[in-house]
């Protein structure tokens, strides 16, 4: 069961990259702010595949958590960032 | 960025999300030497629920919630928090934040008296770094010009 979620966190990591390319090259803003918010959802599953691997599930999850909040206060300002620049 | 937002979404959210939000800060505090976390990350999670606050909710209601006098005041009470346990350690005859040297005060023994003493340094640093977070936060969507100062200008400006 191991190497299973091991695989799944590979290939996200991967993913990651996919989505990385978008957040660089993608035209406009918006595309760069999901694509950030994308990046910050697969990092809190990475996060918790790492801990199931090492069973230390209950320490990942509180800082998968956190990261899930700062994620989403940070795409609040920054789509508040965009509405005060019109 | 500290005007009020008019979206109900955005406001609904921030509204449900920020005593969950504070509560979970406390958690992080009160866990941190079993679980990671601790004064610092729980002061930040802290901050940033006055941040989504102020985002959402706009300056006019966060000034009436948290004054910036009060932030000065919990920042320095914080230090004074820290500094004092450490001081009293000092006192009672031990070095600068030797904790087993409270269990004299809290009438508790040795490992008893370091775990609490280190909860009162971690709630300390977690009321300091609240308060600097919140206002690094403020001083920078604000560009260093306060709202009622703005109008107090466009004002005079009217008038002349």
């Amino acid at each position: 069961m191991n190497i299973f979620f091991v695989a799944v966190g590979m290939g996200l990591c991967a993913l990651v990259f996919l989505v990385l390319y978008r957040a660089i090259f993608g035209p406009g803003v918006f595309n760069r702010i999901a694509a950030i918010s994308a990046v910050g959802t697969k990092t809190l599953i990475i996060l918790l595949i790492i801990g199931y691997v090492y069973n230390r599930v209950e320490m990942f999850i509180d800082i998968s958590m956190v990261y899930a909040l700062l994620n989403f206060i940070g795409c609040i300002a920054a789509a508040k960032y965009l509405e005060m620049e019109r | 960025m500290i005007g009020k937002s008019d979206d109900i979404i955005i406001k609904t959210i921030a509204r449900i999300f920020v005593p969950f939000l504070q509560l979970y800060a406390l958690y992080v505090i009160m866990h941190g030497h079993y679980s990671p976390g601790g004064g610092f990350q729980g002061g930040v999670i802290l901050g940033a629920s006055m941040a989504l606050l102020l985002i959402t909710h706009g300056y006019d209601e966060l000034k009436r919630r948290l004054p910036e006098g009060a932030l000065i005041f919990l920042g320095s009470l914080g230090v004074l928090i820290y500094a004092g346990i450490g001081l009293i350690c000092l006192l009672l005859g031990g070095n600068y934040l030797d904790y087993s040297q409270l269990s004299v005060i809290l009438g508790v023994d040795a490992p008893h008296a370091r775990s609490l003493g280190i909860l009162g340094v971690e709630l300390g640093v977690g009321f300091t770094v609240m308060a600097i977070m919140y206002s690094i936060f403020f001083d920078i969507s604000t560009g260093g010009i306060l709202p009622e100062d703005q109008r107090r200008e466009d004002r005079a400006e009217g008038e002349r």
